[in-house]
């Protein structure tokens, strides 16, 4: 399955966010909430079993100057596997002058799923930004299929964070210096004007990016326990 | 080839001794204990952090743009430590190159530059500036094992000598990695805020 979606959130006359543009491409279903405020919540609402292997979203998101945009998912998504046994990829891109926060719920990675999901982000001069992931290494009791994610922020083309993490190779997994055994790894994207507290913990760390940003980290062997540290900044 | 060898000789006087990459963390957590896991330990490192170091000074040998590659560098290097662990070593490696090897255009690096960097304007030949990086990523935290955990350094070697370095050092040739390690970068935060005698600088 081929699906691309595009969302556009503009500021009108009288200060609201309000959704200018909104396409929706199954499994890609974007549902604008009715109330009318500064802020514009967007629920993003697999509405296809996706992705399987061979499928191939797109979802693009512009902000534009003033607007807030609240873009967040319903349920966790579930990698799985195709019948080909063909890679599934996923490309989010941000084009933000606003403001976005993007909560989707947690990924799993079933045994045998083999994707990549990449998210982009262009940030103007005052632009921010706030993006969630949470990564569960299989279901319970079930061995990680293979993901790679990748993230790339950018403020006025300067790279603020790249990052790439693979998961299920067992020797990296396993490893002090890869994910440490833990089965549930999460991060917290913000990119803001905001100087927050540096802080960390045995398997967690919000630490200051070089050119701006914050970013929360954590390692944990449920969603909760990760969770919990990524609502705190 | 020459420069390389020095470089990535443990004598070379750029203060990489003073940096476990993570190791003296792992080991104070009971994580690294003895060969088995510090095989893990290192296989992780070399395949994560080494691939990423490695791409760098490839693309660095390569003639890239030293400063947009060190800014590239920095967004790929969330932990704060893990980018002080760098600089540090690549001031110390400009510092005994400047006596070293005069005539190399050290002055095209940016102030204060990562050290993938300085191995690959030094070496300036992609593969062997890579296979420089990737080996230094595993050998200083296998001989930090060694004084730390007092190994066999028989042993140890064995496991480095056994490592998919040349591996990592090819791939790294073909793009700019940007494989993170949350686990390393967890370690080297940690490290820092670590109060009581610590050996090492990460």
């Amino acid at each position: 399955m081929k699906a691309s979606a595009r969302l556009v959130v503009e500021l009108d006359s009288h200060g609201n966010s309000v959704v200018r543009v909104l396409r929706s491409q199954s499994p890609l279903t974007l549902v604008p909430h009715r109330r009318v405020g500064p802020v514009a919540l967007v629920h993003l609402v697999s509405s296809v079993t996706a992705p399987l292997g061979g499928d191939t979203l797109s979802l693009t998101v512009e902000v534009g100057p003033g607007a807030s945009l609240d873009l967040r998912g319903v349920a966790a998504t579930l990698l799985l596997p195709g019948s080909s046994g063909a890679l599934s990829s996923s490309v989010v891109r941000f084009v933000v002058s606003g403001s976005v926060r993007y909560l989707p719920e947690p990924t799993v990675v079933t045994s045998r799923a083999n994707h990549t999901a990449v998210v982009e982000a262009e940030l103007d001069g005052h632009a921010e930004l706030r993006t969630r992931e949470v990564l569960v290494l299989g279901r319970s009791g079930e061995k990680s299929g293979s993901l790679s994610t990748l993230v790339r922020a950018t403020r006025c083309g300067k790279p603020l964070l790249h990052q790439q993490l693979v998961v299920g190779d067992p020797a990296v997994d396993a490893s002090p210096a890869g994910l440490a055994g833990r089965r549930v790894v999460g991060t917290e994207l913000v990119l803001d004007a905001v100087d927050r507290a540096e802080g960390g913990g045995e398997w967690w760390s919000v630490v200051p990016l070089a050119a701006g940003g914050t970013l929360a980290t954590a390692l944990g062997d449920d969603v909760v326990t990760v969770t919990r540290v990524l609502d705190a900044i | 080839m020459l420069t390389a060898l020095i470089l990535a000789d443990s004598r070379f006087p750029g203060g990489g001794h003073v940096h476990s990459g993570g190791l003296e963390e792992a080991a104070a957590r009971g994580l690294v204990h003895d060969e088995p896991t510090l095989e893990s330990f290192l296989r992780g490192r070399l395949l994560t952090a080494g691939l990423l170091a490695a791409g760098f000074a490839a693309a660095a040998a390569r003639g890239g743009d030293l400063g947009r590659l060190d800014a590239e560098l920095d967004a790929r290097t969330p932990s704060p430590a893990q980018r002080e662990a760098s600089r540090a070593q690549g001031r110390g490696m400009l510092r005994a190159a400047r006596r070293a090897w005069p005539h190399a255009q050290l002055d095209l690096l940016p102030p204060n530059p990562h050290q993938p960097l300085v191995i690959g304007l030094l070496v300036g030949e992609p593969y062997e500036a890579a296979l420089t990086c990737a080996y230094l990523a595993v050998s200083g935290p296998a001989s930090a094992a060694v004084r730390l955990l007092g190994l066999d350094p028989f042993g140890v070697n064995a496991i480095v000598a056994a490592l998919p370095v040349q591996d990592v050092a090819s791939r790294a040739c073909k793009e700019l990695p940007a494989l993170g390690s949350p686990a390393l970068d967890l370690l080297a935060e940690a490290h820092v805020r670590r109060e009581g005698v610590r050996l090492f600088g990460s």
